[in-house]
């Protein structure tokens, strides 16, 4: 009997003479089928032992590669919040109107919830985390993680929506942990960069000289337009960068990174105005396209 | 797919065209050089009708007209070859990758003002991965129709010459208008002749019209119109039966066939079974991967993934599931296989034709010159009711015991006039006459030699040029006689040879007890006896009879034998026979036992007398049984079913029904056929073919040539061979040797057998590629392995080892096993994929990702952090990803990370692989028996390697999203390349012991 190639396809899906599925009755399927559940049950035990013995050789608080062994480099990135949102993932840019809660409300929403373990510290990793107050004099001992003040902030604070309805919105900066890197600092006023904004040069010569282990921010307009819409720019805590006494980062629990508030008071309304923020230290190279050591950000208030 | 329905309407169109173009020819043709008085011609062509051109007027006119042979009608231009090879099979795939690339890299500069490099790079990489593949495939093809084209040339026909009267042979290409040619059954006409002289002559122009009747030949001009003419042998066709003698009128593109070339004479050769492998495998990885890349497309946008991400998948699956070196490997494959057998003198006319050879299952054998020597010598002698034993010695001491003896002589003069057989070189020095040179059938030069050596009448050249040729009546298979009318003092002779049966039903009185006298029934069965008798030794028969003709037929009697002899050819003298043995090649026997144990049926199938097939069969080990099953009795009752040979001969097999007949084939293992013309060759062939069986015809008659033609491989003798058998084969053996069959079929099983390794190390890696783009949808998980870096793998890595699978030598069981079922034994089964895919590929995926997630970790980012990290982790504004450590890395930092595990990955795949080339380079034994001596392999995987280090540790190499990894990664992936290796040779281990355990049913491939 000749099979049209429809009914061969039907027999090879179900065959009733045989009672065969694709081929194979129960018997065979339940054999095979055990086959392979043995087969790859064994298989999976040895990767899962092979991964076992190999995860005993590394340690779970320090990574085994850091810094220039690792892919993770010495050159920290410098990042911004408030964050862009997922619907707007390509863009920089921070545009609100300071006229319209709603609108605003996103960006300080977004921003408290970025602060949200500063206000309430050791929430995360309770209880083990040994806190304590931290100053350029009193740097923390091995295990212990720095304390930080949030009144250093100012204004901005989310009781004060961060300043977003004043339109003299507050911008944090964050620079990426990296396991064990310890910044080397620009504390010789005699010995700073030439590209270093003058601004900048004044405020470490006004800082006293023990203050000066830190990691310097600095905030201006692209363009001489944008530095001429941006306007005076104040930067929280005072001493306009991170202090050197959080570092190095070493996973111990409790930490929280430094971060800088830069609130722009008085930029024009009604422009998109380009803004680029650096870190100084001299382990620190700036690049744009890696955003290592800048950031880049544009903001516009309606 | 798209290409066989646009193929079919050209292909009608072209016949059409043809049928068209020859009746325009036979308008167009207006030439009289038939129909002029041959002594016209003659002078016209400036040549003679008994002497021929002479050679130096041959020399000039060559000089002038060039060679005798068809220009090549115009080729396929190169550059459209290579188009082909880049527009084929698995090429269209890439191009469909390719294209969706730039149709991504379009959509993304037009929305969104950007150029994705990425895109751009993958489609560059695609399109030069086909090309390259082009490239790769057009030179292997280039240099494989070279091979076959020096094979071609190795064959040169050759032509009989008579030039300034002196008989030469000469190559065909050499002859120029003007020739006088002498032409036989068997030969191919070399150019268009016009025929003076014929005896029987008839021609197939099927080459030329397409039907295969045999046409008469004469020297009779009947039609002014060429083609309908019968004085006309046209270039190119065939001869059939008798002999000729004509003149060259027109030559090489001149020719008829020269004008209709290429038009008539396409062959389109059947797909062979390798090609249907190929082209059924190809389907299925075509639909595979299409369906996979879609089912993955459609998925990854419904769980929400732009669409450009979504075509990358797609890009991804396809590429990863084609093989792109396949067609390479088999090509170079094919190619490799027939040069190793030409050293062997096979000659292969269609490279696909020798992996047919391997799955023959049936070899139908012609005895003589393939089982046999062809060297046939005189053994017996019996006349006057005596057997002596002929004395070929030089010496000829013993043959004093015979040559005075009555009756002797007669035999003789018989012998020495009806024989076609002439020396070449005569009168070199009178010795080693069984050595000197002979142009005619071997028979005739036996019975020649043993002639010249009792040199009873004196010199037979001298003694024939006496008795001056009549007319003759060739040997033909159909009335299997031969006979010729000699001028004697007064009157005519007529003598006659052939097949004993045939001589005797003929004659009327026989020459015994010193006289003349009335072959009476009694005399007959004593004849009978002792023919059967010296048969029943195998030796070949031939009766000799003559007759003084009436006085009615004198010499100026018109003889003639067209349509019919005008003259009696009944009632003969019976004067004895001449036996003559053709002993069995002394390598048969164990090739025919290498055969048998390979599950190949070999069948006799022979024009000679049942009684010696059967003593040749016997003795070559075809027959190795005693009861032999008559086949008369086959269909009575009380045959013998315990029985497993039998004899068929001819006239039985007329009797028999078609069911019979395929009764016959299938039951009986050790078959021998006697006595069977031509048609009943192909209704054998035709039988087995329906009986679902490949065969292997051999054979080197021009009576073979229809089932050579016929057969799923017909295998021509190079030596004894005629040209018309030689152009219907797809191989010639070179040295007549049947045991060279054997190596044929063990290649062509080796070369199935090393196809279907490679397939498995092809495929073992496509899962290890499909994997991480499975995980990457499913588990959220950063890429664990790049689209170039799957492509580096397929193309670059992979391609070698492939490659050098083909040059893996045969395992012990190749010969040994049954020949495939080419119906159930595909290239590739379910038990391949499963092999390749849940064995092989499973193991290499899990070294993949163990090294992935190992160096992830070692990095900073655990497992667990992993799951569910892609979109964070692709999200180009997020620059701070916090790792298990808390450390936080920007998108270029992770980005590098991800190609360093993708580079991991790719490296751990081809440490695998080492492991997978190494597994599938035996299919059962252990690759200790093995052996690593394939060192085109070894030093492939060592390429292989090195690549992947050229890859991963070339500076810039990054722009390619390779980056360097640490050695220890190689560590990582070596155990489950031992595990690899190891399984499957435990695998192997279980195959080998437990011919029917789980793992024979459900892994051997």
């Amino acid at each position: 009997m000749k099979l049209t190639d429809k009914q061969k396809f039907q027999k090879l899906i179900w065959d009733p003479e045989h009672k065969q599925f694709l081929g194979r009755n129960a018997t065979s399927w339940s054999k095979i089928c055990l086959f392979y559940l043995v087969f790859y049950g064994m298989l999976a035990a040895l990767v899962a032992i092979c991964m076992w013995v190999f995860f005993q050789t590394l340690d779970p608080r320090i990574p085994k590669w850091q810094m220039d062994s690792s892919i993770i480099g010495t050159n920290p990135g410098l990042g911004f919040r408030p964050m862009p949102t997922a619907d707007n993932a390509e863009s920089t840019l921070i545009w609100f109107e300071g006229s319209n809660k709603t609108n605003f409300n996103k960006w300080v929403n977004n921003l408290s919830a970025f602060l949200d373990k500063y206000y309430t510290p050791g929430k995360t990793e309770k209880g083990t985390a040994s806190i304590r107050k931290c100053s350029y004099n009193q740097p923390p001992k091995r295990g212990q993680v720095c304390d930080f003040d949030v009144r250093l902030w100012g204004e901005c604070s989310p009781d004060k929506f961060f300043n977003y309805h004043r339109n003299a919105p507050c911008i944090f900066l964050k620079l990426n942990r990296i396991y064990g890197w310890v910044p080397e600092y620009y504390n010789d006023i005699h010995d700073l960069p030439e590209n270093m904004p003058d601004d900048l040069k004044k405020h470490i010569a006004s800082v006293k000289p023990e203050e000066r282990n830190t990691i310097w921010i600095s905030c201006e307009g692209e363009n001489p337009a944008d530095i001429e819409y941006l306007g005076p720019i104040s930067y929280h805590p005072q001493v306009q960068g991170f202090p050197g006494y959080y570092y190095p980062y070493e996973n111990s629990e409790g930490y929280l990174s430094p971060l800088v508030a830069v609130q722009f008071l008085r930029p024009v309304s009604g422009i998109v105005i380009n803004i680029e923020c650096k870190a100084w230290a001299k382990n620190i190279k700036h690049s744009r396209a890696d955003r290592t050591g800048s950031v880049h950000f544009e903001l516009l208030i309606d | 797919m798209g290409k066989k329905k646009e193929a079919k309407p050209r292909k009608l169109n072209r016949k059409d065209q043809s049928l068209k173009r020859l009746e325009n020819f036979k308008k167009e043709i207006v030439t009289d050089h038939h129909t002029v008085p041959i002594d016209v011609l003659c002078s016209r062509l400036e040549t003679d009708i008994e002497r021929g051109l002479s050679q130096y007027k041959a020399r000039q006119l060559f000089m002038e007209t060039g060679p005798n042979a068809l220009t090549p009608s115009r080729k396929t231009p190169e550059y459209i070859k290579f188009i082909k090879t880049i527009t084929e099979g698995f090429s269209l795939l890439l191009w469909i990758g390719a294209s969706l690339c730039i149709i991504a890299a379009v959509i993304e500069y037009v929305y969104r003002k950007k150029v994705d490099t990425d895109n751009l790079l993958l489609a560059a990489v695609l399109v030069l991965i086909i090309i390259m593949t082009g490239i790769f495939m057009y030179y292997q093809q280039n240099k494989s129709s070279k091979i076959m084209d020096s094979f071609a040339t190795m064959i040169p026909q050759k032509a009989e010459v008579i030039r300034d009267g002196q008989q030469i042979t000469v190559n065909v290409k050499d002859l120029v208008v003007g020739d006088l040619v002498d032409m036989k059954f068997g030969d191919r006409i070399p150019a268009d002749v016009r025929i003076t002289k014929s005896q029987g002559f008839k021609v197939d122009n099927s080459s030329i019209t397409g039907e295969n009747e045999p046409l008469l030949r004469t020297n009779q001009c009947t039609n002014e119109n060429i083609l309908e003419t019968r004085n006309v042998a046209f270039f190119s066709t065939n001869a059939v039966e008798g002999t000729a003698q004509g003149i060259v009128i027109m030559c090489g593109d001149h020719t008829v066939m020269g004008k209709i070339a290429g038009l008539t004479a396409r062959l389109h050769p059947s797909i062979t079974p390798l090609a249907r492998e190929l082209n059924r495998f190809m389907t299925i990885i075509t639909f595979w991967a299409v369906i996979l890349g879609i089912i993955f497309g459609v998925a990854s946008i419904a769980i929400g993934y732009p669409w450009i991400d979504s075509a990358l998948f797609i890009i991804g699956i396809i590429v990863s599931n084609v093989p792109e070196g396949l067609l390479a490997t088999v090509t170079l494959s094919l190619t490799v296989t027939a040069k190793k057998m030409a050293l062997k003198n096979c000659l292969v006319k269609n490279l696909e034709a020798v992996e047919t050879l391997g799955s023959t299952n049936v070899v139908c054998s012609d005895k003589t010159g393939t089982l046999t020597q062809n060297k046939m010598t005189v053994c017996h002698l019996w006349y006057n009711g005596d057997v002596v034993q002929a004395d070929i010695s030089e010496d000829q001491y013993d043959a004093r015991k015979y040559t005075e003896t009555p009756g002797f002589d007669i035999l003789i003069r018989c012998a020495t006039l009806c024989n076609r057989a002439e020396f070449i070189n005569t009168r070199t020095p009178r010795k080693y006459i069984m050595k000197w040179e002979v142009r005619g059938d071997a028979s005739e030069a036996a019975i020649l030699k043993f002639i010249e050596l009792t040199r009873l009448e004196g010199d037979p050249d001298e003694f024939r040029k006496a008795h001056k040729k009549l007319i003759e009546l060739p040997f033909n298979s159909t009335s299997k006689i031969q006979l010729s009318i000699h001028a004697l003092a007064n009157n005519c002779l007529m003598v006659m040879k052939g097949a004993p049966e045939r001589i005797l039903e003929r004659c009327k009185t026989i020459f015994i007890n010193d006289d003349v006298e009335e072959l009476s029934d009694e005399l007959r069965q004593t004849c009978e006896k002792a023919c059967f008798e010296l048969a029943a030794r195998g030796e070949r028969i031939l009766g000799f009879c003559d007759m003084e003709m009436k006085d009615t037929y004198t010499y100026s009697y018109p003889f003639t034998i067209d349509p019919l002899p005008n003259f009696p050819t009944e009632g003969l003298r019976f004067v004895g026979f001449i036996s003559l043995i053709d002993p069995p090649r002394p390598e048969v026997h164990n090739a025919v036992e290498t055969c048998k144990t390979a599950g190949i049926k070999v069948i006799m199938v022979t024009g000679d007398h049942p009684v010696t097939a059967k003593a040749i069969a016997k003795e070559v080990g075809i027959i190795t049984t005693d009861s032999i099953e008559d086949a008369a009795l086959f269909y009575n009752a009380d045959h013998d079913e315990t029985k497993d040979a039998i004899v068929v001969s001819g006239t039985t097999l007329r009797e028999l029904q078609q069911d019979e007949l395929d009764a016959i084939l299938y039951t009986y293992n050790e078959i021998v056929f006697a006595r069977t013309s031509p048609t009943q060759k192909l209704q054998i062939v035709e039988g087995l073919q329906r009986l679902k069986n490949i065969v292997a015809v051999t054979g080197d008659g021009v009576n073979d040539s229809p089932a050579l033609k016929k057969a799923d491989i017909g295998i021509a003798m190079g030596i004894s061979g005629s040209e018309v058998s030689q152009q219907s084969a797809d191989m010639i053996l070179m040295d007549d040797n049947f045991a060279s069959i054997i190596t044929g079929i063990e290649e062509g099983r080796k070369i199935f057998d090393n196809l279907k390794k490679s397939i498995v190390y092809v495929l073992a890696s496509n899962i290890a590629e499909l994997a991480p783009c499975l995980m990457f949808i499913v588990c959220n998980i950063p890429l664990p392995l790049g689209i170039l870096a799957i492509l580096c793998i397929d193309v670059l890595t992979d391609m070698l080892p492939a490659i050098s699978l083909a040059y893996e030598k045969a395992e012990s069981d190749i010969m040994k096993r049954t020949p495939r079922n080419p119906n159930v034994d595909n290239l590739v089964t379910f038990r391949l994929y499963f092999l390749a895919y849940c064995h092989i590929g499973v193991l290499e995926a899990c070294a993949g990702f163990f090294v992935y997630f190992l160096i992830m970790y070692e990095y900073g980012f655990k497992p667990n952090r992993l799951f569910g990290l892609r979109p964070e982790w692709d999200t180009y504004y997020i620059n701070d990803l916090e790792d298990s450590y808390g450390q936080e890395w920007s998108y270029e930092e992770r980005k590098q990370l991800e190609y360093t595990c993708s580079t991991a990955f790719m490296i751990a795949v081809v440490v695998c692989q080492w492991g997978d080339v190494l597994a599938c380079k035996t299919r059962l034994n252990s690759i200790m028996v093995q052996g690593m001596t394939n060192w085109f392999m070894n030093v492939s995987i060592l390429i292989e390697t090195l690549l992947a280090i050229f890859l991963t540790y070339t500076p810039y190499m990054s722009y390619l999203k390779f980056y360097p990894v640490g050695l220890h990664c190689w560590l990582y992936a070596l155990p489950f390349s031992g595990l690899i290796l190891l399984f499957d040779e435990y695998r192997k281990f279980c195959i080998r012991n437990y011919p029917r355990g789980y793992f024979y049913r459900e892994t051997y491939y």
